[in-house]
């Protein structure tokens, strides 16, 4: 019967219920379609610095993380080789790595590169390693000889497969060591940066090169599917590796690995909850202002009401119900509509017409909006919430007319 | 007494009309606020990029910014110098040369940057010697020294006075080998520079690596960001009716060229384009809500009085004269709206740019971009009115719909309304 | 002279799908000077006829002309431009602009005509004080009762010496003797000023105020009495 009647006073005036329907339905709308955009970015550059090598979850060297050097090795890997295959959930994989910075040269040019090791079986499901093969083809097990790196470096050794690069750096007496390999293939990242940056040569290559028998740099774990993006859903898993780790180890996160990326992901949060309530204000005063004018046109009817004798409570009550009936529908469509916006979306947004800026950014090529349950429900509680809070201006307003004034 | 009378007519509803007054302002103050801390961001971003690396304007090899191979020279430098000399609006100049090389401590090696410059007129153009932490810049009598960056030196363990090897190729593809002594460490605020940067006198470095009196960059500064391009505009036309610089190995087809510092970074120009497409779309969700609320005054404003509207048909006003009434109202109400937007929006602009806006958690990541922990928005005029003007078009569009569909009411109709 | 002549028109309204024959073929002249009621029943069709004279309506069928100049079939702009110059209106609900004063609604309508700003302002002191409202010309209409209200509207239908007053119901929303003194006044304007009015009325006093009494029924003239 309340229902009824507001639902009946609502829509006496089409046009204006119309017009502030139309503004909740954008505010909605906006915020949901944002919020994913934005969540799509987060995981984007999320997604793209795992990749880059990092992974959910590394076992190191304590010193290794301040000092990437040959010294802060893993000295003893078969345990953690062990304790890896058994203790990880299902379906997450990991390998172990050997990395040091050297410069790469040619007769054309030289460059400070990354040499990484990896295990030719299990580095391509861990890293952006076995994702794009432009040229040549990835290492297969025990090619000791061979060497795998980005186009864009390529490129600028102005050089191709089959030819040599020299690898020099200083291994595990101090002493520079260095060797020649031959180039098998070439891989693309979604930044150049990373492509000039990584060379990849097999772990025993590597350990050969450095002078570190079958020492590794690090174990790089990557959990299965979309879990790892939280510290709900790391730390178990941290501290089940933990208890049986070798002591002279520690196991870190990608929240460890990447404060800085984490600082931004949380700014990128707050920005968010900033952005709402702006959109909140702009909308905010459309609907306080609509549902005043509801109100005040109406002194009479209200008036009229108190002499029939329905307490000020009741009014403020029935005034909020028109206010929730106009929110709902707004909040019902504008859902509607940013879910199908996400939807058409759902293919993902090609940033390649900006790669540099996005690389920038840490970006990757491709976004692909999305809305956590979370979000969804954070939209709907602040439209919600703060509407019917500001709501409450009008209907005080309409609870003080008293039935003299009403007359006049 | 039309002014006075619209004035009296905003005014019969001073709830809704302070309402509509606050939405108005309320659009213009974010808008204020948000361009000008974009745009301070930006200037910073600039600022960083053409301070400590590229400068406003280079003269290079031509692809020398995309490959940084050691032979893609400028080999006679000086006769660029002296046009630079001649040119307006250029505030200094200088020559650079570039190479990876490994450098190696006592405990460490790593890959490294090395850069020569020439001491005494980098000093003034880039801010690498307003940045030593410890020790000092180099001196045009150096020779074997260098400076380094802070992350740099801390990966090699090293500090000032201390010994790194260089080892490198040099430009005829020998091996290139120095010892260099450690005379400062700076820290410029980019991690990316300062984990790889070190720099040497420019004789020096000709000598270690074979490059004669050739340079791989000559840096130019300009008085102004806005100069820039008129500079690269005269320094192109100079440098194009000479043949290219003498040839040197198989590059010689390839002339030098003029490229500014978005071109140099093109990174940094489209980062910035993306952030400001980012906020473009912001801004425009922002005006089409700020539309939508304020509407329904408008249309009230007729809607309400349609009988008095009718009245005043009946005694003959026009409906052209109707229609002039209500703009002058909505004008009345964007015009205070957008007056207050605009002090509220500078005044707070203005005090964030006197105590800048701490980023939390933010602020590592944003130092790899160059962006400093404090941001500070940057009120200039444009920033001040593009948003106002934005929202009075968006406003002014939306009054505009009750006053043209007041034209088409009839007296009798109008009077006959409620 | 013919001050209005009403050939043959006829008025048909949409109502829904009904239409409604509110004026089914009036003829009828007024002369310059007289002060006419238009009678009948609700429904007759005075006001009808009213709103058709002053131009703001258009008749189905039918010509008008008003000081011998054809008004039906002009446009919306010419029309409003008559009822500026030629026409003075009086509603029953007063229909005065609530936020100008009681002179500025007066000068309001030489504003739209392009008084000068001292004449305006002469001359609608003038009137005010003429309908009898000195010391009232600041009064918003708020601070008014209906009776002065009228007054301005009168006054702001007279000021710019219109050739005709179209007067719907003036004294339906006033007591008797508010309605009376209105009256009075207004037959004062009619002799003094050589001013036309026409009135729609069913009221018994405005009747017997009339010179001549034109009674409407079922949208045809029925019945004319001239006194």
């Amino acid at each position: 019967m309340n229902f009824h009647m507001a639902w009946r006073n609502v829509w006496r005036n089409p046009k204006r219920t119309g017009i502030i329907l139309v503004a909740i339905i954008i505010g909605a709308w906006t915020m949901l379609a944002y919020c994913a955009l934005a969540r799509g970015v987060m995981a984007s550059s999320l997604e793209s610095a795992l990749n880059t090598l990092t992974g959910h979850i590394q076992i190191q060297n304590p010193g290794f993380r301040e000092d990437p050097a040959v010294e802060n090795r893993i000295r003893n890997p078969a345990p953690v080789a062990a304790l890896l295959d058994h203790a990880l959930p299902k379906g997450s994989c990991w390998a172990f790595r050997v990395q040091a910075g050297g410069v790469a040269s040619n007769a054309r040019n030289s460059q400070g590169i990354t040499i990484v090791g990896i295990d030719p079986e299990k580095e391509p499901e861990l890293s952006f390693y076995g994702n794009a093969t432009a040229q040549g083809r990835l290492l297969e097990p025990g090619d000791d000889r061979g060497i795998i790196l980005g186009q864009a470096l390529l490129d600028s050794f102005e050089t191709k497969i089959g030819r040599k690069l020299v690898l020099m750096t200083q291994d595990a007496d101090r002493e520079t060591a260095s060797r020649a390999f031959k180039i098998r293939g070439t891989f693309r990242a979604e930044m150049e940066g990373t492509e000039k940056q990584y060379v990849f040569i097999t772990l025993a290559a590597a350990q050969k090169l450095l002078g570190i028998g079958d020492n590794v740099s690090l174990a790089c774990i990557r959990l299965p599917g979309r879990t790892g993006q939280d510290k709900a859903e790391l730390n178990p898993v941290v501290e089940a590796l933990t208890r049986e780790l070798p002591r002279d180890l520690t196991a870190l996160t990608w929240i460890d690995l990447l404060p800085l990326l984490k600082g931004y992901l949380g700014m990128f949060d707050r920005f968010m909850l900033l952005w709402y309530l702006v959109v909140f204000i702009a909308m905010a005063f459309g609907l306080v202002n609509t549902m005043l004018m509801a109100v005040l046109e109406r002194t009479r009817e209200f008036g009229l009401l108190k002499a029939l004798g329905l307490t000020p409570v009741r009014i403020v009550k029935n005034v909020l119900l028109e206010c929730l009936v106009l929110l709902v529908i707004g909040l019902g469509a504008g859902n509607l509509l940013g879910v199908l916006t996400i939807y058409l979306f759902s293919g993902g947004i090609d940033m390649s017409f900006m790669a540099q800026g996005s690389e920038f950014w840490g970006l990757g090529r491709l976004v692909v909006p999305f809305v956590t349950a979370k979000d969804l429900l954070s939209v709907n509680a602040v439209i919600m919430g703060l509407g019917l809070l500001v709501c409450l201006y009008p209907a005080v307003k309409a609870a003080g007319i008293t039935p003299v004034e009403a007359m006049n | 007494m039309e002014i006075l009378m619209a004035w009296r007519n905003v005014w019969r509803n001073p709830r809704r009309t302070i309402l509509t007054i606050l939405a108005i302002a309320f659009a213009c103050l974010v808008l204020i606020f948000m361009l000008s801390v974009q745009v301070g961001t930006y200037e910073v971003m600039i600022n960083a990029s053409v301070k400590t690396r590229t400068g406003h304007i280079q003269v290079i090899k031509k692809g020398y910014n995309k490959d940084h191979k050691i032979r893609q020279v400028v080999s006679d430098p000086e006769s660029i110098a002296k046009i630079l000399d001649q040119t307006p609006h250029v505030t200094a100049h200088t020559f650079r040369a570039n190479a990876f090389a490994l450098l190696s401590s006592d405990l460490r090696t790593c890959a490294g940057l090395i850069t020569g410059v020439d001491p005494e007129r980098e000093s003034k153009i880039s801010n690498i010697v307003h940045t030593m932490r410890k020790g000092r810049f180099l001196k045009p009598s150096d020779t074997n020294t260098a400076v380094l960056g802070a992350l740099l030196a801390k990966n090699l363990k090293v500090n000032v006075g201390d010994e790194v090897v260089a080892l490198g190729s040099a430009m005829d593809g020998s091996v290139a080998a120095t010892v260099l002594k450690v005379a400062g460490i700076f820290s410029s605020g980019m991690d990316d520079y300062d984990r790889s940067a070190i720099q040497i006198p420019l004789p020096h470095f000709q000598e270690v690596f074979y490059m004669e009196n050739a340079v791989h960059e000559v840096v130019v500064t300009c008085d102004s960001l806005w100069h820039v391009s008129r500079v690269k505009e005269s320094l192109a036309a100079a440098l194009h009716p000479k043949p290219p610089a003498e040839p040197t190995g198989q590059d010689a087809d390839q002339g030098l060229v003029c490229l500014s510092w978005d071109e140099l970074t093109p990174g940094l120009i489209q980062s910035i384009q993306m952030d400001l497409g980012g906020g473009l779309i912001f801004y425009a969700i922002l005006l089409v809500m700020v539309a939508f609320s304020i509407m329904n005054t408008f249309v009230m404003a007729v809607f309400e009085r349609t009988r008095e509207l009718g009245t005043l048909l009946a005694i003959g006003a026009g409906p052209g004269r109707l229609s002039k009434m209500l703009v002058l109202e909505s004008a009345f109400l964007t015009l205070w709206g957008i007056t207050l937007g605009i002090l509220a929006g500078c005044v707070l602009t203005f005090w964030f740019q006197h105590t800048g806006i701490p980023l939390g958690g933010a602020e590592g990541m944003l130092k790899q971009y160059g962006i400093p922990g404090l941001i500070r928005p940057r009120l200039t005029l444009a920033t001040a009115l593009s948003g106002p003007a934005l929202v009075f078009i968006i406003t002014t569009l939306t009054a505009l719909y009750p006053a043209l569909k007041v034209r088409r009411l009839t007296p009798v109709d109008a009077m006959r309304a409620v | 002279m013919n001050m209005v002549d009403v050939k043959e028109v006829s008025k048909t309204y949409k109502q829904g799908k009904v239409a409604v024959h509110a004026l089914a073929g009036v003829s009828l002249s007024i002369a310059k000077g007289e002060f006419c009621a238009l009678a009948g029943p609700s429904g007759s069709g005075k006001t009808t006829l009213l709103n058709l004279i002053g131009g703001l309506d258009t008749p189905t069928q039918g010509k008008i002309f008003l000081d011998n100049d054809e008004i039906t079939g002009l446009s919306q702009s010419r029309l409003a431009s008559i009822r500026l110059n030629k026409i003075g209106f009086i509603f029953q609900s007063y229909n005065i602009i609530p936020v100008l004063s009681a002179r500025e609604n007066v000068e309001y309508v030489m504003l739209m005509q392009g008084v000068p700003a001292r004449e305006r302002s002469e001359r609608a002191r003038a009137v005010l004080d003429d309908v009898g409202l000195a010391g009232m010309h600041d009064r918003r209409p708020a601070e008014l009762s209906g009776g002065q209200q009228q007054r301005v509207a009168v006054a702001r239908a007279i000021v710019s010496n219109p050739a005709i007053v179209l007067a719907d119901e003036p004294t339906a929303n006033l007591d008797s003797q508010t309605g009376q003194g209105l009256l009075e006044m207004m037959a004062r304007m009619n002799e003094e000023r050589n001013v036309t009015f026409i009135f729609s009325t069913h009221d018994r006093m405005v009747m017997d105020f009339a010179h001549r009494i034109i009674r409407l029924k079922d949208g045809l003239v029925a019945h004319e009495q001239i006194k």
